[in-house]
């Protein structure tokens, strides 16, 4: 996840997905020069002109066909600076080669002055031509440009929208395989926990029994709870909504886990900000969100110890995009006032390759048997109810982070 | 006999689980049990047997459990008999440990257990 990922702006030069060798990367700076290295191609440009003039009277005037060499640095001009660079250095060039053209040269070439009155507007011709021909061309060009940025834009939304299709339509055959699945195996399962109270009941004073009925008992509920699990995820939620202190919401949360915390020797390290916002929110069912993400936390520590953080704050979103996991369009927008709530491990992180696949049905991290992998996406799922965000990622330090914000209503902001 | 058995209807189109129902109550030496597997068969069975607690599932093909209830508030005799629903459909978390009402209705979730299950009908009918 990346909740406070920055959107670079496309770079003026290089079209992003079109890849840029050294040529064109040259032209380009060449195309559309400003500031200091406007003047710099300026200066350049009209060193060339004296260099071609300086060429011309070396080589015995204007009688000869050096002359033609004054186009190099009009379409130059043009290419750079458009209509106006090409007519600027046509009338440069043609003076240059004008009247100020010594007539004495070595072999000496006369010219009167309707010759290069002539061949001055010979210049400008080229030059008009050339300058709005460049200017047809980068107009052409940064059509071009916006059109393909527009479509590179289209396919992300296009590519967002469909894996949140993909996404939405997985959970919604999850859903309504759930409903069939609780009955047909909660049936069964009823008669298997009615005959292991029964044998309880009857087979006392025999301990190989009495320790199977226990392991089938405990298998029993371990069924049980991922057929709640499944439950809970394929339910249409109804929210009970109301102003809540998140502050006080962790408390209380912490220590329902109170016991899996002090047994997995983790130590609580809370942060809250004081004077937090109330939030509009279902009780009971963020609680449950913390609960999952508390006992993630716990679990990815593993017994040995560490350190479980829990932080509160509120801020004013900054930047200009909020991504949630799987690049999923969300509603946020820059100068949102939002309360974040950090849960941070000291574990082992999550590998790379599986932070996309932790909010799927089903997926799990833990051992056989100790995860049900409905936990994380039932808590996006009541997330998502609300309105808020939630991302899961690694820390730069040891460990996993998550990390859920919620949007201050507009009565909430003072 | 100090006291007479208190009668239990049990209606669930599973055998099994009428089978184990019976089982265990009986087992408690505190219930007389009779089994019924389908819903239509229900009614009768609680005209001649005067439970004085129905247990009853709710999903059952033909006459399902809202029916099977709905009837019994029909008739005079019957409409006091306290019903406890069985279901698969429901949570034990939205049921409590004894029992939820929902709509005028106890419930408890599938899978039950006994512990629950005696609670909830003494809760109904008194230890016996």
């Amino acid at each position: 996840m990346n909740i406070a990922a920055t959107k670079t702006a496309p770079a003026s030069a290089a079209v992003p997905g079109v890849p840029q060798d050294r040529l064109a990367a040259w032209i380009e700076h060449w195309r559309r020069p400003a500031g200091a290295s406007a003047v710099a191609v300026q200066l350049g440009l009209l060193l060339l002109i004296l260099l071609t003039g300086g060429v011309v009277y070396a080589t015995g005037g204007t009688g000869y066909v050096w002359v033609h060499m004054m186009y190099v640095p009009i379409i130059l001009a043009s290419g750079a600076f458009g209509l106006r660079g090409g007519l600027v250095s046509a009338v440069v060039g043609g003076l240059v080669v004008g009247p100020f053209m010594p007539q004495d040269v070595a072999m000496g070439v006369p010219q009167d002055t309707a010759n290069w009155l002539f061949r001055s507007l010979f210049f400008l011709l080229i030059g008009a031509f050339s300058g709005l021909l460049f200017s047809w061309g980068n107009r052409q060009l940064e059509r071009l440009r916006a059109t393909h940025l527009a479509l590179i834009e289209t396919h992300e939304e296009l590519k967002a929208a469909q894996m949140s299709l993909i996404q939405n339509a997985k959970l919604e055959s999850v859903g309504r395989l759930a409903a069939g699945v609780a009955h047909e195996v909660k049936n069964p399962l009823a008669v298997i926990q009615l005959g292991v109270d029964y044998l309880t009941n009857t087979v006392k004073g025999d301990d190989g029994m009495a320790e199977t009925v226990l392991d089938m008992k405990d298998a029993i509920e371990r069924a049980d709870t991922v057929i709640k699990g499944l439950l809970d995820f394929s339910r249409s939620e109804q929210l009970a909504l109301a102003p809540c202190d998140l502050n006080a919401l962790l408390e209380e949360t912490l220590l329902l886990v109170k016991h899996e915390v002090t047994r997995n020797h983790v130590t609580v390290a809370k942060d809250l900000q004081e004077d937090l916002p109330p939030v509009e929110l279902d009780r009971n069912k963020i609680k449950q969100v913390f609960i999952n993400l508390f006992m993630n936390a716990i679990q990815a520590m593993n017994s040995k110890g560490g350190t479980l953080g829990v932080r509160t704050r509120r801020q004013l979103l900054a930047t200009a995009a909020v991504e949630q996991s799987r690049g999923r369009a969300s509603h946020f927008g820059p100068g949102d006032d939002i309360v974040v709530v950090d849960v941070e491990d000291t574990g082992p992180g999550i590998p790379e390759e599986k932070l996309d696949q932790l909010f799927d049905p089903f997926f799990t991290t833990k051992a056989i048997g100790s995860g049900t992998g409905l936990g994380l996406p039932v808590s996006r799922k009541i997330i998502e109810l609300h309105g808020a965000a939630i991302g899961i990622s690694n820390r730069e330090a040891k460990g996993a982070a998550a990390q859920i914000i919620f949007k201050l209503a507009e009565r909430s902001r003072s | 006999m100090t006291m007479a058995k208190k009668r239990i209807l049990v209606v669930d189109d599973e055998a099994g689980m009428t089978r184990m129902l019976r089982r265990n109550l009986e087992s408690t030496g505190k219930y007389e049990v009779r089994t019924e597997n389908s819903g239509s068969a229900a009614v009768t069975a609680a005209r001649e047997f005067r439970p004085d607690l129905i247990l009853l599932d709710v999903m059952m093909p033909g006459v399902d459990g809202g029916e099977v209830a709905a009837q019994l508030k029909e008739d005079a005799a019957l409409d006091n008999i306290p019903v406890v629903f069985l279901t698969a459909i429901v949570k034990q978390e939205e049921t409590a440990p004894t029992g939820t009402s929902i709509g005028g209705y106890e419930y408890l979730a599938k899978p039950v257990k006994l512990e629950d299950l005696v609670a909830c009908i003494e809760k109904h009918i008194g230890r016996t």
